[in-house]
């Protein structure tokens, strides 16, 4: 290992005072940072004419440190009785926060609703409050403990089925707490936070926690709208522990100081950083196309793996405890594996680490013991290396929390889960990669998720700062680092959506109104905000347009509109020569065309002027090989070709050292070479021929035969080259031509008559022309969006969505709900529609239990399976019945103009884990069950907890329709799966 | 004619005939043949997985009715909506109720079902508006709030461990004053969009309550939740009751003419109810407009002649609905 190298930029621990880590850092930072303070009133709000007099002279908790501003303002503001937003990194600590709300409504008597988006973040909440206040309860799917404590610790999900439902809770909460609000910009459960927010009781006053978000002022403006009450926002960078980032190139052995702990970004040690970078051969780069992560985690032969080099180096300088964030959870896995040579703990750590193991594992049966999962981990948890993904089983999970706290884990790998929630820190934090899959292609991590991850870097009080390691393994621009590194927070933006279950929840209650749902969620907020912009842009324009005044503008227009037809019409004349079955015969080589080329100035070229053309000699054309291509079924004329032309070219390199080649006029400066275009960009065909030298590729020979090619056009001068004539010598019959060549006849000598042609400055005249009607195009744009904006939005969908409804008899066209839509409205784990017709179709009446969960199993999976095994023909047969149904659903949805992608949907349900489940219900034990799946135990266990809630709501609905037998059915399921290491409690309970 | 109990003359009888006749003809005749008695057995054709819903049962094999009724049919769901039952309630439903004992933490009200409703005093908004915890002083001021036999206007929140639960989501629930309480039969009130309505021409509130409870009564306006009035938190509840003062008094009248309207808009439900038509705000405002475009007394309203005259308007309508569409 080499670490000379970098002596310059370690951190000069030594050098500095140390801090005895109980003393209080806020005290001391306090002049380093302030936090800032709006407040959000509601329009035509009247202050109270007197400040409430209530003032408590005892604070409902005392804290045994000093607050920090941003903390103190807050509890400020919860004193007063307003709501606050919170906007602070992970570390800071709103927790604090929460719990003095929950503390002064327990002293007042109120009720008080912690939410949070994870389960096991409820849990681990639930824990944490229970020991400090003791009248708590906790709501999960999972679990239920004391509901009628003051203080409901919670899930939101869970929250807002209550507000649904109607729940004595929620008239008598005072203060809701939601945790991680920023979750709101979740694609797919954001919109969860937005309903619960709008629908919550209009008195009861709110505490949001979130990750820094720069528009946080705007999200307390939509609160301070909606509830009609004033909402604070405390905004604050601040970092209790400042942090460092690294960059660490791949192949490389040293670390790069790149942002010092000050927040200066250094780019000359980020350029010294990728100098260091070893690149990777060609050949390599070929073969792991795609898979980026190859080098990282094989590493060279015989050579220890750049992860083996960073965790050792770390422990070496006593930056541990570290956690490695990786993206994926084989990845994770991976790279634990090649740890398998290290031993980070003693003796008695390991002790320690085996005892609280045993005694975690004691919930379990001997058989789930014996889950290789289980037994690996014990002898990696030993050595002070941890896993942590949401693929393990969530016991191992939260022992490996435990062990995380305790510090008896000094390098943990763990994906992106493990950065939201309770205060895990470690000193250092290591990105393994900076480049993330997020479904359809990697990117660069956002500077939001950077922000994130890196938050758990710096243990508050023991650290002097925080380290954050970036593995960098390619070439980045200075400007992308930077973005990443000291980039903004990804702001709130609304992640919005109307559900069937939504809709129909709302049209079931008397006050209820999806309309109004949409008119106070976020996302028409941020919608209306945005029209004063546009209106602005609009006047703008317009001011710009009316500038521009034209002589003579209406024959101008006139002769630009026949300009344009003249134009449109030659391509289309253009695109029969051109077609392959008319020009391939004369692609002979050495045959001249003329080229589409852009000149070397790049100034707009405007329509008018002709095209700008160069000359070249064809040698060789070749058929275009597409994706798909089978040569049986694509005929000769229809496939498309390229054209080897030579011509001449500038050749220029960018940064990246990608070539890009453009053509340019023949008299220009550039290289003569043959550069394969598409027949598109061929423009016309001449009837010459010029001889070509056998041998191109000696640069003379090039430049000799484009010598030939420059003589020959001078040659012809004025007049040009004679080109084929489509109907004599390409014998062209078709009548769309002959149409178009006799109208092009039409339009040119119409031409001639137009007087304004001959005027001079026509062509300045007409480009200013032109500009005018793009600015005329522009407005017309900015207008269209301007009114979908002042609209309601999501109308048109909300009609549709209707639709739906009423065509499947959900709802009567006077929007009251019928039985259908009853049963609809209690199902929200599952697609609604889907499961619903499912159950009114039979289906579940005459098949077995065991069937009937395997069948809801794939409602529930949605983990991409690749060539997963296809499930016996029983359950096969009940799958399709599903697919039928869903590509029924999905079809009608169609037809009531719901965009709606019917292959997709379908395929959204996946019978990957029906054998499982169905051996599950059975009666299998776990380990059984993982021996016939890939899938990781922990998406299992997940995946049937979540089929256990679809099963209580299907018990709901299977009541509300009477239907006694179906009911039972649904109650042995549930019996039948709610067993062992599946629905182990968790062990914060 | 059947159970329609009104003292006609024979021309009268012959135009009631008529028009009833009328009616059944411009009734869809879907069902007509699906109707049921106990023990009927409903045909399935042998499908596969029937699903067999309220009012059926399993007999060797055979679905059969327990109730008599109207055989509806929802895909593979077959279930018999029942003729003239009690109210059966649904989630969501609006009721009007009448308080039958002051429990524990709770009221119990008689909404015409076969079991009282409960009322759980958390499921009320307190009087002064305050999000909070009830406490055991609030538990003994109960009765501040609804006493025995008080109308009061709920909304249906679904069966718990312990029986039917109501629930008040907002201000403009809960008790009801100044204005006549009808039971008409359940069947009569079709569930829709709205049930509150305020016939703004005659300062009057109409309530259907899906149980077949109809409140008609002064206009109230129905103070806007979501705006929480600074003044009135501050304004300690009135927590005793004892000596009604004349300021009270005052507050508490009714002006006459509304108090006429209040009877009209009632007498319009019951004619509707003596003839068994279905009782919507349309038909009512309908029904009002009639009797004072004809300068009928109040109590003349519910005379046979109006009674038939009703019938013969309401054939008009339908057929001319039938017509348009």
């Amino acid at each position: 290992m080499q670490i000379e190298g970098i002596v310059t930029q370690q951190p000069t621990m030594g050098s500095l005072k140390r801090k005895s880590p109980e003393e209080p850092s806020a005290s001391s930072s306090l002049p380093l940072h302030d936090c800032v303070h709006h407040v959000s009133y509601p329009p035509d709000y009247t202050h109270p004419s007197s400040p409430p007099t209530q003032t408590h002279a005892e604070p409902a908790k005392k804290f045994p440190f000093t607050l920090d501003p941003f903390q103190s303002q807050a509890i400020t503001c919860l004193e007063n009785g307003e709501s606050v937003m919170v906007s602070a990194h992970t570390s800071a600590g709103k927790t604090v926060v929460a719990s003095y709300a929950i503390a002064m409504s327990l002293r007042d008597g109120q009720r008080v609703i912690y939410t949070s988006p994870i389960k096991a973040l409820s849990n681990q909440k639930y824990r944490e409050f229970k020991e400090e206040f003791s009248d708590v309860g906790l709501m999960t799917g999972d679990v239920t403990i004391d509901p009628n404590a003051s203080c409901l610790v919670m899930t939101t999900e869970i929250w807002r089925s209550m507000q649904y439902k109607g729940s004595e809770i929620t008239r008598e909460v005072a203060w809701i707490v939601f945790d991680e609000v920023h979750y709101m910009r979740d694609r797919e459960r954001g919109v969860v936070w937005e309903e619960s927010i709008v629908l919550s009781p209009k008195n009861s006053r709110f505490v949001f926690l979130s990750a820094t978000v720069p528009n946080a002022k705007e999200f307390a403006d939509w609160v301070a709208k909606v509830h009609k009450q004033p909402c604070h926002v405390v905004y604050t960078d601040y970092r209790p522990t400042p942090l460092q980032h690294y960059i660490f190139p791949s192949g490389g052995d040293g670390l790069y100081l790149v942002v010092d702990d000050k927040g200066k970004f250094r780019e000359d040690s980020f350029q010294k950083s990728l100098n260091a970078l070893v690149p990777t051969t060609e050949g390599d780069k070929r073969k792991e196309n795609g898979k980026r992560q190859k080098g990282l985690v094989l590493g060279r032969v015989g050579e220890e793996s750049d992860i083996f080099k960073m965790v050792k180096m770390i422990i070496q300088r006593q930056y541990d405890p570290v956690i490695l964030f990786s993206f994926s959870k084989r990845e994770c896995e991976l790279l634990a594996m090649q740890m398998a040579k290290m031993d980070l703990n003693g003796d008695h750590e390991k002790d320690n680490i085996e005892q609280i193991f045993n005694s975690a594992m004691d919930m379990l049966s001997d058989d789930d013991k014996k889950l290789p999962q289980v037994s690996n981990m014990l002898p990696l948890l030993k050595r002070g290396i941890g896993v942590h993904h949401s693929g393990l089983l969530p016991i191992l999970k939260e022992v490996i929390e435990i062990l995380f706290q305790e510090g008896l884990i000094k390098c943990l790998f763990a994906t992106e889960t493990f950065s939201i929630g309770l205060n895990m820190p470690a000193k250092t934090v290591v990105f393994t990669n900076v480049r993330k899959f997020d479904g359809d292609k990697f990117r660069w991590i956002s500077s939001g998720e950077y922000i994130q991850m890196s938050g758990r870097a710096g243990r508050r009080g023991i650290d002097e700062r925080g380290i954050c390691i970036l593995m960098v393994d390619e070439k980045m621009e200075p400007s992308t680092a930077k973005n990443m590194v000291k980039g903004a927070a990804d702001s709130l933006n609304s992640a919005f959506h109307l559900s069937y279950n939504t809709i129909l929840n709302q049209m079931r209650c008397e006050d209820g109104d999806p309309e109004k749902l949409i008119r106070n969620s976020f996302f028409q907020f941020q919608a209306d905000r945005a029209i004063p912009d546009l209106e602005k842009q609009i006047q703008l324009l317009e001011k710009e347009r009316e500038s521009i005044v034209i002589e003579e503008e209406n024959s101008l227009k006139d002769y630009f509109n026949l300009l344009e037809q003249h134009r449109s019409l030659n391509k289309e004349v253009r695109d029969i020569v051109l077609s392959p079955r008319h020009c391939l015969p004369f692609l002979q080589p050495g045959r001249l065309v003329s080229l589409d080329c852009t000149s070397s100035d790049e100034d707009l070229t405007p329509v008018f002027i002709e095209d700008q053309l160069t000359w070249g000699l064809v040698i060789n054309f070749e058929r275009v090989k597409s994706v798909s291509d089978d040569d049986a079924s694509v005929k000769p004329e229809d496939a498309s070709y390229n054209v080897d032309v030579l011509t001449r070219c500038v050749v220029k390199k960018d940064k990246i050292g990608k070539k890009s080649i453009k053509i340019v006029p023949l008299k220009e400066a550039g290289e003569p070479l043959v550069v394969s275009v598409p027949i598109s960009q061929v423009n016309t065909i001449s009837s010459l021929r010029l001889f070509i030298p056998k041998d191109l590729l000696p640069l003379e020979a090039r430049e000799n035969t484009l010598k030939k090619v420059l003589e020959t056009l001078s040659r012809f001068g004025e007049k040009g080259l004679p080109l084929l004539d489509p109907e004599e010598d390409m014998k062209i019959q078709s009548s769309s031509y002959k149409k178009a060549s006799r109208r092009i006849e039409a339009l040119e000598s119409l031409f001639e008559k137009h007087e304004i042609a001959k005027s001079p400055l026509i062509k300045q005249k007409l480009k200013v022309l032109q500009r005018k009607q793009e600015l005329t195009a522009k407005i017309k744009s900015i207008k269209k969006t301007l009114r979908s904006s002042t609209t309601l939005a999501f109308k048109d969908e909300l009609k549709a969505r209707k639709r739906v409804l009423r065509r499947l008899g959900y709802a009567t066209s006077d929007n009251v709900v019928e039985l259908k839509g009853k049963v609809a409205c209690e199902i929200s784990s599952a697609d609604e529609l889907t499961l619903t017709e499912l159950m009114f179709n039979g289906v579940f009446k005459d098949i077995k239990v065991e069937e009937m969960v395997s069948l809801l199993s794939c409602l529930v999976w949605q983990e991409k399976i690749h060539d997963g095994a296809k499930p016996r023909e029983e359950l096969d047969l009940l799958f399709m019945q599903l697919q039928d149904t869903a590509r029924r659903v999905a079809q009608l949805q169609l037809e009531c103009k719901v965009e709606i992608d019917v292959e997709s949907f379908v395929k959204s349900f996946r019978p990957d884990i029906m054998e499982a489940v169905y051996a599950w219900a059975k009666g299998s034990k776990f380990y059984e069950i993982m021996e016939i799946t890939q899938v990781f135990e922990g998406s299992l266990i997940r995946a049937i907890r979540r089929l256990e809630e679809v099963l209580q709501q299907l018990i709901a609905a299977a009541k509300s329709i009477g239907e006694t037998q179906l009911e039972a059915k649904f109650e042995e399921a549930v019996s039948m799966i709610k067993r062992d290491i599946v629905f182990a409690a968790s062990l914060y309970l | 004619m059947r159970g329609i109990q009104l003292p006609l003359s024979q021309t009268q009888k012959v135009r009631l005939q008529k028009t009833l006749e009328q009616l059944e003809s411009l009734s869809s005749k879907v069902n007509s043949d699906a109707s049921v008695i106990i023990a009927d057995s409903i045909p399935v054709n042998h499908e596969d997985g029937v699903l067999k819903g309220h009012g059926t049962a399993d007999l060797n094999g055979e679905v059969v009715a327990t109730v008599c009724g109207v055989v509806e049919r929802v895909n593979k769901l077959v279930y018999v909506r029942a003729l003239r039952s009690r109210y059966k309630p649904e989630v969501g439903d609006i009721v009007i109720g009448r308080v039958a004992e002051v429990a524990q933490k709770r009221w119990r009200l008689d909404i015409n079902f076969n079991q009282d409703a409960v009322l759980m005093l958390s499921s009320m908004n307190m009087p002064d508006g305050v999000q909070r915890r009830r406490t055991a002083l609030d538990e003994l001021n109960m009765r501040c709030i609804f006493e025995e036999n008080d109308v009061v206007c709920a909304e249906v929140r679904g069966f718990q461990h312990d029986g039917l639960h109501l629930q008040a989501r907002s201000r403009k629930y809960g008790k009801l004053n100044r204005g006549q309480l009808l039971t008409v039969p359940p069947y009569l009130v079709k569930r829709q969009k709205q049930h509150f309505h305020h016939l703004e021409e005659f300062g009057v509130d109409l309530i259907l309550g899906c149980n077949g409870f109809i409140w008609v009564g002064e206009h109230i306006e129905a103070k806007d939740d979501m705006v929480e009035d600074q003044v009135s938190q501050s304004d300690p509840p009135v927590l005793l009751h004892n000596s009604a003062s004349l300021e009270e008094q005052e507050k508490n009248y009714t002006i006459l003419e509304i108090r006429k309207y209040i009877c009209r808009a009632a007498n319009a439900v019951r004619v509707l109810s003596i003839l068994g038509f279905n009782v919507t705000l349309e038909i009512i405002k309908g029904i009002i407009d009639l009797s004072l475009s004809m300068n009928l007394d109040i109590h003349e309203m519910l005379g046979s002649e109006f009674c038939v005259l009703v019938a013969e308007k309401e054939a008009e309508r339908r057929s001319s609905n039938k017509k348009k569409r």
